[in-house]
């Protein structure tokens, strides 16, 4: 605590940040019949009222879903585009780059009505998920690159040259050598991408097929014609369960980057 | 054990030839050093024996058999890189498993191969440790270790000590090139260090631009180098001009001589290349052939201008009074100050006579 003022101001800036969500929490053990801090007694009875609602576990189970489809796809699709990207692009590197990231620059609002426009256009419609997961992959694309080329940027050439000089085929190559090493980036990207999927509203609210609904846009719709501490429930939910995500993935597969 | 022969070798890199058409021999068993400052061909010649590089002309043949098409899995050689490339997710013994696995060793074997090889690199205890938990001098015995282990045809190793500190360095050339009879494993060793490859090689193959200057014996090289490049970067050189003297030379001297005209008077000296009476030359004069005894004792005379004591030797600086410099060596048990008069003796077995450079 070398800089007092500093560490103060520092503290200051995270609890006016943070401490939104701790209201919500809060407010989600409310015993009363509104959306009120501080909470007019403890109670429990939001969360049984959610888990108990259909339309909420309904959309609760679709966003879980395209989560997941949206993760793995964006994780193998995001970890090839960075392979290319760093080992084999050459003077059109620059370009791959732009054209990996361009969701993250384009207005969401815009991507998401382009490809309404699209799925339509290609008969694909909305009456199935394909058009929603593709657009969740679309903006998840940039975060896994983005981890895996880093990670990639770090994998030293001599590491892939000795395990030839030792006998080992491109595929074993990549599964015992790459793949542990650059793994800590892959699994990063991957968080993000479940993390960015599970909370996104602009994409899902364009894309969703007819009668499906996510979580978001569920909360949204609950929010516009209710204000009971019930909300603040499904936000708590979904904090957890995000947190859930990170810290299983962080002690199943090692988010710890190896030191070299 | 393997023969390797490298045959009018040559790799383009658009239009520019990294290496022109390299020829080498290299007998079973043997150390040699391709050696050479940085861009001249070396690295990208070790990388094509290896099979990291694709030859664009010529042939490599191990044992006769041309390997130019086969990929560098399937070569069967032993790599040591610069920067160790140990596997870092790897522990040592995993390391040294891993090319054995490749081979589809039997785990006992394995197992005794692994401790057998890790003992010749005296790194008995260290099998369950991480690379990052070994100092520089251990990683590049492990990557010595996981090379020889799978018992390759040809072990390559590029510049192996260029990370480590100057003792350890020393210390290292000494254990690679012991390991290294003790296997008797045919090897090619690449580096910018002339003391590197003159301690360690059987032979040095001294490069420049992609090609070879001179190939022979440490002592070849550097008493007799084949042109003034060659003589400058194989050690300190002193650089004397002189002028061919007609005649033949008779007597011990011999033939293969010339007489030839310079500051220290009228020598006969070794030479690869015949020149012309009256041409002018240059003869080479290595600093620690170079006697320097007090002034007025016959020879040539100067001054000394500078001297650098480190150790084992004096390093000075001598201003001839004919106006050249010299750069003379000798043992720290003369006492000669700076600023002193000399007189500068040159046995004539000291002077080369270079050829032109190519």
């Amino acid at each position: 605590m070398k800089r007092p003022v500093l560490t103060l101001y520092c503290l200051l800036v995270y609890a006016f940040l943070l401490a939104p969500i701790l209201v919500v929490v809060g407010a989600s053990f409310n015993a009363g019949n509104f959306l009120t801090f501080p909470p007019q007694g403890l109670s429990l009875r939001w969360y049984v009222t959610f888990f108990h609602n259909d339309v909420f576990m309904r959309a609760i189970r679709t966003s879980l879903w395209v989560a997941a489809m949206a993760t793995v796809i964006s994780g193998t699709i995001g970890t090839m585009a960075a392979l290319y990207y760093v080992q084999h692009a050459g003077r059109w590197k620059e370009a791959v780059r732009i054209a990996m990231l361009a969701p993250l620059l384009l207005p969401e609002v815009l991507t998401a009505i382009a490809l309404l426009f699209f799925v339509y256009a290609v008969g694909i419609g909305t009456t199935t998920m394909i058009g929603m997961v593709a657009g969740h992959v679309l903006i998840t694309l940039p975060f896994v690159f983005i981890n895996v080329s880093a990670s990639l940027e770090s994998f030293d050439p001599s590491w892939d040259m000795a395990a030839r000089s030792l006998g080992a085929d491109r595929l074993t190559r990549f599964r015992r050598i790459m793949l542990p090493l650059i793994k800590p980036g892959v699994i990063g990207g991957a968080l993000f991408a479940f993390i960015i999927s599970f909370d996104t509203f602009t994409i899902s609210f364009m894309l969703k097929g007819i009668g499906t609904s996510t979580l978001p846009i569920q909360l949204f719709d609950y929010l516009r014609t209710n204000f009971t501490p019930e909300a603040a429930a499904v936000s708590t939910v979904s904090i957890v369960l995000t947190l859930v995500v990170v810290i299983v993935s962080e002690k199943v597969l090692g988010l710890r980057i190896h030191r070299f | 054990m393997t023969e390797v022969s490298i045959e009018r070798l040559t790799k383009t890199f658009g239009g520019a030839r990294a290496v022109d058409g390299i020829s080498i021999r290299i007998a079973d068993g043997e150390f040699i050093s391709l050696l050479g400052p940085s861009g001249c061909g070396k690295t990208t010649t070790l990388k094509m024996i290896a099979g990291f590089e694709e030859a664009s002309e010529g042939a490599i043949r191990f044992d006769g058999k041309d390997v130019v098409n086969v990929p560098a899995e399937k070569r069967d050689i032993g790599m040591v890189f610069q920067n160790y490339a140990l596997f870092p997710h790897m522990t040592v013994v995993q390391n040294l498993a891993f090319g054995l696995e490749m081979r589809k060793i039997a785990k006992p074997e394995m197992l005794s191969r692994i401790a057998e090889v890790l003992d010749m690199v005296q790194l008995g205890g260290y099998s369950d440790r991480y690379p990052n938990q070994l100092s520089g001098g251990q990683q590049q015995r492990v990557a010595l270790a996981r090379a020889l282990v799978i018992e390759p045809k040809i072990l390559l190793l590029d510049e192996p000590l260029a990370n480590l500190d100057a003792k350890l360095r020393e210390e290292m050339r000494v254990f690679i090139r012991d390991l290294q009879r003790r296997v008797g494993i045919t090897t090619v060793y690449v580096t910018h260090d002339q003391a590197e490859a003159m301690t360690m090689s059987d032979r040095v193959v001294v490069m420049f631009g992609g090609r070879i200057a001179q190939i022979g014996a440490p002592s070849d090289i550097y008493e007799r180098p084949e042109n003034l490049e060659v003589a400058q970067f194989v050690g300190q050189v002193n650089l004397v001009k002189g002028t061919i003297l007609g005649g033949t030379i008779t007597g011990a001297a011999g033939p293969g001589k010339s007489r030839v005209a310079s500051v220290f008077g009228e020598v006969a000296v070794d030479s690869r290349t015949d020149h012309a009476p009256g041409a002018a030359v240059t003869l080479s004069l290595r600093p620690e052939a170079i006697e320097l005894k007090t002034a007025s004792q016959g020879g040539a005379q100067g001054k000394v201008t500078a001297r650098y004591y480190s150790g084992s030797i004096i390093d000075y600086r001598i201003a001839l009074d004919s106006g050249e410099t010299l750069h003379v060596q000798t043992f720290p048990n003369i006492r000669i100050a700076e600023g002193d008069r000399v007189s500068v003796h040159a046995p004539a077995d000291g002077f080369w006579l270079l050829g032109a450079a190519k």
